[in-house]
């Protein structure tokens, strides 16, 4: 249970993880250090080829990824074993193409049996494809976003549509390091609050301990996503590399 | 469904983005019911532009292919194609908008010119991103940005081109959403881009109707256009669509040896940029490296009316490669004087494969830019 696990843990931290880098292996173990570390939650992100809402770094990993000869039949393959042997929620994270080409449903169902408990789809803002039914019918929660710039009115309906936690976006702009997050997400992620249960948890921008610090003080949860793999794709030892930068972001 | 051809379109974007598409749709329903909007459009149509384009009987061209070729000479635009129509339109509801920033991507760097134009006529700071492929070899468009004021933003990612010069662009957009106006050149990118586009571009088959109409007292048999993203092949569609008239958008089909850019001929539903359409694509769902030695060209998708005109079969989609574009680029400069942008070159290409079996047939040709830009690209093709 994704809400559960955000709720229950006593500093929520999801790091996010791109598949393949630098190859299929390597990202099972990241995850499993990532998870003994203690992750809330692990997001694994599917790498694409247009990356159109991140920033350099998640586009450099996705382009890393698929140089490295990244495929999803690989990925669904380790997925089972990494799924059983953490104790972390994993949620997959992808563009919407990757998906749709594979068939909606079937790509969801063969998550879901491979221990997979949510998705979070980027560019998919409008509920297309019959998704909100098909993850509803087979048990995977679907995460969706609330934006800056997203209107009250819209709000009510993505949080109604929305399981597992609300990703709320600290920026207007593509995921990657900022040295400050403007203030305005704490009456957001209020807001949010007021109309559901969910846990709400934050993402896009954050790097430091103090940032996670300042986020947890009013979110569930907190993101971190180009920040771990800026230092995943310069260490020769990513998986040391990835627990260290948990532990501290935990610390 | 709204924002959707069929099952082709949408809004496949960062939540970000839905209320500044939200905010443009109403802007252009409002602006295109609103007369005084339209009267300046037109006007700058008319008195900056240069319009109406003319219609040329290409003669010699006919008499060399057995078929009447008629010209939309879009080439003759102020900018020299017909992305200044679009540019324009999108400027003047970019003003009426309080926009104060404006940003573009670009492939062959006719929109971008265009843009970068609309831009210096209105005042407002532009930024153009384009592919560093595409930087070098359309270079001298390059310096007819910065000269036109505009900051010309070179993309290195991905393949280097057109498509990932939009993605920049979109992220760009997500970024400044708030002061930033994304003037998209071709018919595609999220709902409601490519029905404005179309709309921007619709002058095109209006006056061609007309002056086809006037001039051979008929409709012609086909109307025959270049499809990158397929902006100037829907806007000479346009007035066509309840004809009956063959509508036929001619796709790059590059080396003929596996690289190209024919999307709804090799595609397969897919989303990129927005919305889902014909998509050239791996089974994975990653979309695939394209070549064609036209720049505007060059590039994995195409518009959603594209997908959905060719799924219903109103119009049909050829091809024409590298080599047959760059022999129909020399055909019309050597018989009727005019040199095509390689782009267009493709229309004009395609009417070896047309003319047997249609002797005397009228067609009326696209041709959506000059060739000028294209002239060292042609060169080195010649060593």
């Amino acid at each position: 249970m994704i809400a559960e696990a955000i709720r229950t843990s006593k500093r929520a931290v999801i790091p996010y993880v791109t598949a393949g880098l630098p190859d299929l292996d390597a990202t099972g173990e990241i995850i499993r250090a990532l998870s003994d570390a203690g992750a809330a939650a692990i997001e694994i992100g599917i790498p694409f080829s247009d990356p159109i809402a991140d920033g350099p770094v998640l586009q450099k990993a996705s382009h890393l990824a698929l140089e490295a000869g990244f495929t999803l039949d690989g990925l669904m393959s380790g997925l089972p074993r990494w799924s059983a042997g953490v104790s972390a929620p994993l949620i997959v994270m992808s563009y919407i193409n990757p998906f749709m080409r594979r068939g909606m449903r079937e790509t969801l169902v063969r998550l879901r049996d491979s221990g997979i408990q949510g998705v979070i789809i980027p560019d998919l803002p409008c509920v297309a494809a019959g998704i909100l039914e098909v993850c509803r019918d087979i048990g995977i929660d679907l995460i969706r976003f609330v934006a800056p710039t997203t209107t009250e009115e819209r709000m009510r309906e993505v949080v109604s549509q929305c399981s597992g936690f609300v990703y709320a976006v600290t920026i207007k702009g593509v995921t990657g390091e900022r040295s400050s997050i403007p203030p305005e997400v704490r009456r957001r992620v209020q807001e949010i609050k007021s109309l559901t249960d969910l846990p709400v948890c934050t993402g896009f921008g954050v790097s430091t301990t103090a940032q996670v610090e300042d986020l947890l003080s009013f979110a569930d949860g907190v993101i971190v996503g180009s920040h771990l793999m800026a230092r995943v794709m310069d260490s020769p030892d990513p998986v040391e590399e990835s627990r260290e930068v948990l532990r501290k972001l935990m610390a | 469904m709204k924002g959707y051809f069929g099952e082709f379109g949408g809004q496949y974007v960062p939540e970000t983005l839905l209320p500044a598409l939200q905010e443009l749709e109403n802007e252009f329903s409002a602006a295109w019911n609103d007369r005084e909007f339209r009267d300046e459009f037109s006007s700058c149509l008319r008195d900056y532009v240069g319009r109406p384009s003319p219609l040329t009987h290409a003669r010699r061209l006919s008499e060399h292919l057995g078929i009447e070729v008629w010209l939309k000479r879009e080439d003759l635009n102020h900018t020299g194609s017909h992305k200044i129509n679009n540019a324009i339109g999108q400027i003047l509801l970019a003003r009426r908008m309080g926009k104060q920033r404006i940003i573009a991507e670009t492939g062959a760097g006719q929109h971008g010119v265009a843009t970068a134009t609309a831009c210096a006529l209105f005042g407002l700071p532009c930024a153009v991103y384009m592919g560093t492929r595409d930087i070098e070899r359309q270079h001298m468009n390059v310096e007819r940005m910065r000269l036109l004021g505009a900051e010309v933003v070179p993309v290195s990612s991905g393949s280097a081109t057109l498509k990932d010069a939009t993605s920049e662009a979109i992220r760009d957009w997500v970024t400044n959403v708030d002061t930033t106006y994304y003037l998209l050149g071709s018919a595609v990118g999220p709902h409601p881009y490519p029905t404005l586009v179309r709309e921007f571009q619709r002058i095109i088959g209006e006056e061609a109707r007309m002056q086809i109409l006037e001039k051979t007292d008929s409709l012609p048999r086909a109307v025959i256009a270049c499809v990158g993203g397929g902006s100037n092949a829907i806007g000479i569609f346009s007035g066509f669509i309840n004809d009956p008239v063959e509508l036929i958008g001619v796709e790059a089909y590059g080396d003929a040896n596996g690289s190209h850019g024919a999307s709804i001929h090799f595609g397969s539903p897919g989303v990129l940029h927005g919305a889902r359409s014909y998509l050239l694509q791996d089974l994975d769902g990653q979309v695939l490296d394209t070549h064609s030695i036209a720049a505007g060209l060059d590039y994995p998708g195409v518009g959603p009316e594209h997908s959905f005109l060719s799924a219903t079969r109103r119009a049909r989609y050829e091809l024409v490669d590298d080599r047959q574009a760059l022999e129909a680029f020399r055909l019309l400069n050597r018989l009727e004087g005019i040199a095509p942008a390689l782009e267009s070159a493709h229309a004009i290409g395609f009417l070896e494969q047309y003319a047997p079996g249609h002797e005397g047939a009228t067609v009326l040709v696209n041709l959506s830019g000059r060739g000028d830009k294209d002239l060292h690209t042609v060169f080195q093709e010649e060593l």
